[in-house]
């Protein structure tokens, strides 16, 4: 990104429902498990889950990082409207929304990409958007170095809103290569494939998340990322996958390594090596 | 059927012109005309006529609609207006006249009305149920789409569904239809309709019930304003007895001019994690304010796996103010809206079409 040293990842949708908050936020986790600066954002700024699913309180919010913004551009540092999150040795900062839905309101969208342009430490900032076209979530997409554009695909009118928002993104000229289609709740028993779903948005999936509602629902009943409430579910591992497609770790090398540090660091493979079907490494994306 | 007409218009060249149109049209029999409805009212009855068209841009003749519906309890009255106004619209509605024509207007459109007004349902004021969410994926199309297919069997009249959710509305998919027309042609088209080339706007679907799609893509969401977005349900309370708007979740400017103009707003949020109680314990901040100036407010919870009255109970004490209803999940229903076999599979007697069918019947009764 131009001027912004950090891998921004905006994870978004078009139907609601379909798992960004708990993606966001275990996206997050292991990237930070991987050693990487990590801050997630939370952009759904009225209703925000972040903090909720994270069991999470804060004091300061976007709303006064905003404020403090206008008052004084030049003294304003991002961190101090930061909120830590840590568990079992891993953390990572949070950037809460408006408590009050009229802060939400008042919000200015200028602001929000200043604030984010000014987090320069962080390795990944992960962005929890809205299921809307939104000018605020249309300029979030344009700082983002990938979207992760998620979609369940067990409803007919999710999958329309699905392949709708997706010609959207193309039409607005967002690079097929930044987009990168995550299903979730890939295995759960449905009428409609994943291959009709591929053959519809003509482009594959890029990853593939199972199903696991009880390791989900424990996780916010417990208020920590699943590599913490449900360790041994497929979800948790395919979340690590998911992670290190795209920290560029090296995926068959993964299985939960409990030296963090040296895997996260070992690879040197392009970021999009593991995009299904392209054969051919992107280049320009990696960190 | 034939028209004995009194026409009521104080402009004398209008008056010659409608008079005129009427005269020649073997399905109508001019029985006299006035400049005031006054003395229309005084001297009508000798001629024993069974349609009245009342100029309502004189708001004297405004005020004695309800004398005229007194006196001829059987003759059809239209009240006749320059421009569309909507609010005088809805008052003469409200006086249990059948509706507005513009100025001027051939005789197929008085007939066009009549019939168009008469499949509304009774001379009352419309209803307008807007249906709010603070997140998606709540079960508000849902619910809005099952309950205008249940107030439309209970009460008989005509029911609309409008795709206020802009982006990414489901209501036609719900109904497996592909209307011609969509909530952001007929926004920008507003200020050139009437009630009965609104119609056109509407897609019926059967059963009294008819809805407006959403647009093919999420941008032209962008071009409607909330302001011309509200002229249309407004002109079509003309048209339909009930208009229920599915909203956009969360507060935006369309969620919020609608649900402020609504008189009734229906909230709904699908109960998943727990969290959802705290999303609409802080929306309910801001549609206190409205109930206070007299709005009915119905929260309801969705997605609530036992839903007994203890369980209802519980979600009432973290909510911490009443609620209208709890929903249960119900996968036949996710089957019958995601296949588009809403009007025609959906069951008679299950907990969900129950308590949408209660809360139709608390409406349709006027208790609620």
């Amino acid at each position: 990104m131009e001027g912004h040293r950090s891998i921004v990842i905006a994870v978004f949708s078009t139907s609601a429902g379909c798992g960004k908050t708990v993606t966001a936020i275990n996206l997050a986790a292991g990237l930070a498990k991987e050693g990487y600066q990590t801050c997630l954002v939370d952009l759904d700024l009225q209703f925000g889950d972040v903090m909720g699913y994270l069991d999470m309180v804060s004091d300061v919010t976007l709303a006064d990082a905003q404020a403090a913004l206008e008052k004084d551009a030049a003294s304003f540092r991002a961190e101090d409207y930061l909120t830590e999150y840590s568990c079992g040795g891993v953390s990572f900062s949070v950037l809460p929304p408006p408590r009050e839905i009229n802060d939400a309101y008042l919000v200015d969208v200028d602001m929000v990409a200043e604030i984010i342009q000014r987090m320069d430490n962080f390795n990944f900032i992960v962005l929890d958007l809205t299921a809307v076209f939104s000018t605020l979530n249309l300029v979030m997409l344009d700082m983002s170095t990938v979207i992760n554009f998620m979609g369940v695909t067990d409803f007919l009118p999710s999958v329309k809103n699905y392949k709708v928002g997706y010609d959207t993104l193309l039409r607005f000229e967002y690079e097929e290569r930044k987009i990168c289609l995550v299903e979730n709740m890939a295995d759960y028993d449905r009428y409609i494939s994943s291959k009709d779903v591929e053959r519809l948005l003509g482009a594959p999936f890029f990853h593939r998340l199972p199903l696991d509602s009880q390791a989900v629902t424990q996780s916010i009943r417990m208020g920590r990322p699943l590599m913490f409430s449900a360790p041994l579910s497929p979800l948790t591992q395919s979340y690590w996958q998911l992670v290190g497609r795209y920290s560029n770790r090296d995926v068959n090398a993964e299985h939960l390594s409990r030296h963090d540090d040296e895997s996260a660091q070992e690879e040197n493979k392009p970021f999009f090596s593991w995009l299904r079907g392209r054969k051919k490494p992107e280049s320009g994306v990696a960190e | 059927m034939k028209y004995r007409v009194i026409l009521v218009e104080h402009e004398a060249g209008r008056l010659s012109q409608l008079a005129g149109a009427l005269k020649i049209d073997s399905d109508f029999d001019l029985a006299a005309t006035f400049f005031k409805a006054e003395q229309a009212l005084g001297q009508s009855s000798v001629f024993r006529p069974n349609l009245f068209l009342v100029d309502v841009d004189d708001s004297q003749n405004l005020n004695l609609l309800s004398s005229f519906i007194d006196l001829f309890p059987q003759a059809t009255i239209l009240g006749t207006m320059e421009q569309w106004k909507a609010d005088t619209a809805e008052r003469v509605i409200e006086a249990g006249a059948l509706g507005c024509l513009v100025k001027p207007f051939r005789t197929r459109d008085v007939l066009q009305a009549i019939k168009l007004y008469k499949r509304r349902g009774k001379s009352l004021p419309t209803r307008t149920m807007a249906f709010f969410s603070p997140k998606g994926h709540s079960g508000r199309t849902t619910m809005a789409s099952v309950m205008a297919i249940e107030l439309a069997k209970k009460s008989g009249e005509a029911v609309a569904l409008i795709d206020a959710d802009l982006q990414f509305g489901d209501v036609s998919m719900f109904f497996d239809v592909v209307p011609q027309h969509n909530v952001v042609e007929a926004s920008h088209d507003v200020r050139l309709l009437n009630p009965a080339t609104l119609e056109a706007y509407f897609h019926p679907v059967g059963n009294g019930v008819w809805i407006m799609g959403g647009p093919t893509r999420p941008e032209h969401a962008e071009l409607v304003e909330a302001n011309n977005l509200i002229d249309v349900v407004r002109m079509a309370g003309s048209l339909f007895r009930y208009v229920l708007l599915d909203l956009p979740a969360g507060f935006n400017p369309i969620s919020l001019a609608l649900a402020e103009f609504a008189d009734t707003d229906i909230l709904l949020s699908m109960i998943q994690s727990g969290h959802e109680i705290r999303h609409m314990k802080r929306s309910m901040k801001m549609f206190n304010t409205w109930g206070a100036y007299g709005k009915k407010i119905y929260p309801f919870f969705s997605g609530v796996k036992k839903c007994t009255a203890e369980q209802k109970k519980k979600i009432e004490e973290e909510f911490g103010r009443p609620v209208t209803n709890i929903l249960p999940m119900e996968s036949r229903i996710t089957d019958i809206t995601g296949s588009g076999r809403l009007m025609k599979d959906l069951p008679e007697s299950m907990p969900y079409v129950n308590e949408v069918m209660s809360l139709a019947n608390d409406i349709v009764m006027g208790r609620r």
